[in-house]
């Protein structure tokens, strides 16, 4: 692809988006370049942003995963529950990690054995984990882990760079390899761009659906806890609404919805993107409703964007002829 | 003089003159950046209090104007730790935190102090007191439990009843301390025939708290009191019961602010609610954070100093912290049919 070509794409345009945000940052704030404040941009959406990761996959796969805020919620709350019931927190940590397993293993069952749309399916997980995990702690927060715990959340290993951080790159640096160089990577997208002919041609379009579901679920979890780590307690409410960003996130990033397409380069780009436009507002004192609506209208206009310069240039294309 | 004395209308003038000898002047003029962070933005008792930090801000001059910041209902937590970490990375002079975070807020809290911020909580405080220098208190939270206590049996009468109470959020150090000092007064014999039934959570969203509220009414047939101390959730709760033309059966009391409550007070739904003034509590937060942020005052047990028109205040140890600091700044109003129409204007 030529340098016109390549700016042209979806992934020069949000190259663009992130650089005219950077620049404005910096130009705005003179805090915003500290190594502190580039570490909390990542810190303060770490969860979201690693689930993104999976979720990337499992679109370019043609499906969705609707329950994942709920598998971060139930995950944590398992964790509270076995911590409160007497357990050592690394056994509760097991024991959450299971349960996000068990959550990804019965959505990737209905889907891949079943052949339930994948919608239909995890939005039932959405609302059902959801509920075990509020079964579990009721109304209450439950807190008073261990301290190593809390600080695992909260604080930097490596300067002010912290343990989810680091946990991050690992996963996409892991994701970039099975994506883009791994025999799963190509089926993913086989399956994703053309199901029937996947099918026919051999590929285990249901071995390969089970492990995306099931590391949706893992990955998920580990993400709950995480956030259970940064917050040091545990609501039956958290990370409610976390699916539809972590969505968003992917479906900026350039992956085509109806699968098939997009790769990770460009969602690794849109989480820059939405990160560094969340700090400069909040570094520019906007915050609340207004950092929402902004957020918001961003992604409105990316989705819609594409979709309607297509259309246009289809009806010029038409008026030629 | 003496004479002088009695013309001095304002108590506060009064109180001032008497202690002079220790309280300190705040001096005004420094420009400070200074953050008022409510629990979340959208509430009018939160703006109340932003109106009467601005006002403190005139007065003592700080030509950085005052951020308001805060969350939407549903990301309080994150948001509260994020807003608290981004007033950190802008080295603010001080942060004032309604914390609607429990202990989750400590860390943020902790590193905003280590840069040397001052961190003031209102209305609601940190816990564990941790990454806090002090709490400004609205009312003392021990007079909150025996003030509900009084009013449930005002309205229930000397036969008393079953009641439950509709929260905020199971986060909010506030809303525990007041529930826990509200069981606590439920022990003295002369509230004997009140009874605790269930405790619910509509975490100050208006629809949850609705929702909660009629939850209530189904599971609990012969509840007749509905005890809401946050100004949300008794609306939410009078409203519930009006729409479901159970206001004869079932009342409403709480904290709340007369302005909402008016008409739910004279049409007999909420024939009794308590509330202090959030214009006062957010005029003495800035005070006190100002005062502590231009080094005027020390966050110690002993300090006095005086916060303008209100007069003289002092920071003690918080009764109900082991650790904690505190502004007490009280009294209690009661409302009910004959002051509220007033009181809302």
């Amino acid at each position: 692809m030529t340098i016109l070509g390549r700016l042209k794409s979806w992934e020069g345009l949000l190259l663009g988006l992130l650089a005219v945000i950077v620049v404005m940052n910096i130009l705005r704030s003179p805090y915003f370049l500290g190594a502190g404040n580039i570490a909390n941009l990542f810190q303060l959406s770490i969860e979201k942003i690693i689930v993104a990761l999976i979720m990337t996959l499992i679109i370019i796969n043609g499906e969705i995963d609707l329950s994942v805020a709920s598998i971060m919620g139930l995950a944590a709350c398992v964790l509270a529950w076995l911590f409160q019931m007497g357990a050592s927190l690394p056994i509760a940590i097991v024991g959450g990690l299971l349960a996000g397993l068990a959550a990804g293993l019965f959505n990737g069952f209905w889907v891949a054995y079943v052949g339930l749309p994948s919608l239909a399916v995890t939005l039932a997980g959405l609302i059902g984990f959801r509920g075990i995990a509020r079964i579990l702690v009721e109304d209450r927060a439950i807190g008073g882990f261990p301290v190593w715990f809390n600080t695992l959340g909260q604080q930097g290993i490596l300067g002010p760079i912290t343990a989810s951080i680091l946990i991050f790159a690992v996963l996409f640096a892991i994701v970039a390899i099975v994506l883009h160089g791994s025999a799963l990577g190509r089926l993913v997208y086989v399956i994703g761009n053309n199901l029937q002919a996947a099918r026919y041609s051999g590929v285990r379009v249901q071995s390969v659906k089970m492990t995306l579901f099931a590391a949706s679920g893992l990955i998920a979890a580990l993400a709950g806890i995480l956030y259970a780590a940064r917050l040091g307690s545990v609501r039956g409410d958290m990370a409610t609404g976390f699916e539809l960003d972590i969505i968003t996130i992917v479906l900026l990033g350039g992956v085509s919805i109806f699968g098939g397409s997009g790769n990770l380069a460009g969602v690794g780009l849109s989480i820059l993107v939405i990160l560094n436009l969340r700090n400069g507002m909040g570094l520019a004192n906007i915050t609340g409703n207004t950092q929402t609506s902004v957020i918001g209208a961003l992604l409105i206009f990316s989705v819609l964007a594409p979709n309607l310069a297509q259309n246009l240039q289809r009806r010029w294309i038409g008026r030629k002829t | 003089m003496k004479t002088n004395l009695l013309a001095a209308a304002s108590i506060a003038a009064l109180v001032a003159m008497t202690g002079a000898a220790s309280a300190v002047d705040i001096a005004p003029g420094k420009a400070m950046d200074m953050v008022l962070l409510p629990k979340f933005l959208g509430i009018l008792p939160f703006d109340q209090a932003h109106q009467g930090a601005e006002e403190a801000a005139k007065e003592l001059q700080n030509s950085k104007p005052l951020q308001f910041l805060g969350p939407t209902p549903e990301n309080s937590v994150a948001g509260q730790i994020e807003i608290t970490t981004n007033a950190t990375t802008q080295g603010v002079a001080a942060i004032m935190i309604s914390n609607n975070s429990g202990d989750q807020i400590v860390p943020s809290a902790k590193a905003a102090q280590a840069k040397g911020i001052k961190v003031v909580t209102w209305d609601s405080p940190i816990p564990s007191a941790e990454g806090e220098d002090v709490f400004v208190a609205q009312v003392d939270f021990t007079e909150t439990g025996k003030v509900m206590a009084d009013m449930a049996m005002g309205i229930l009468g000397a036969d008393g009843g079953k009641f439950a109470i509709l929260s905020a959020s199971p986060d909010a150090a506030n809303q525990n301390a007041w529930i826990a000092a509200m069981k606590d007064a439920l022990k003295d014999p002369k509230y004997a025939k009140l009874q605790l039934i269930d405790t619910v959570y509509g975490n100050d969203q208006s629809e949850a708290s609705y929702n909660q509220a009629n939850a209530l009414v189904d599971k609990h047939p012969d509840m007749k009191l509905i005890m809401a101390p946050t100004s949300v959730g008794i609306v939410a709760a009078a409203k519930a019961l009006q729409d479901g033309k159970l206001c004869d059966k079932i009342k409403v009391s709480g904290l709340g602010v007369p302005k909402e409550m008016v008409a739910y007070t004279m049409n007999g739904c909420a024939p009794q609610f308590a509330l202090w003034s959030f214009v006062d509590l957010g005029y003495l937060s800035y005070y006190t954070a100002y005062g502590l942020a231009s080094g005027a005052i020390k966050a110690e047990e002993g300090a006095t100093f005086k916060a303008g028109r209100m007069g003289e205040y002092k920071i003690t140890k918080d009764p109900t912290r082991a650790k904690g600091l505190r502004v007490l700044m009280g009294p209690f109003s009661i409302y009910d049919k004959k002051n509220v129409e007033a009181a809302a204007k």
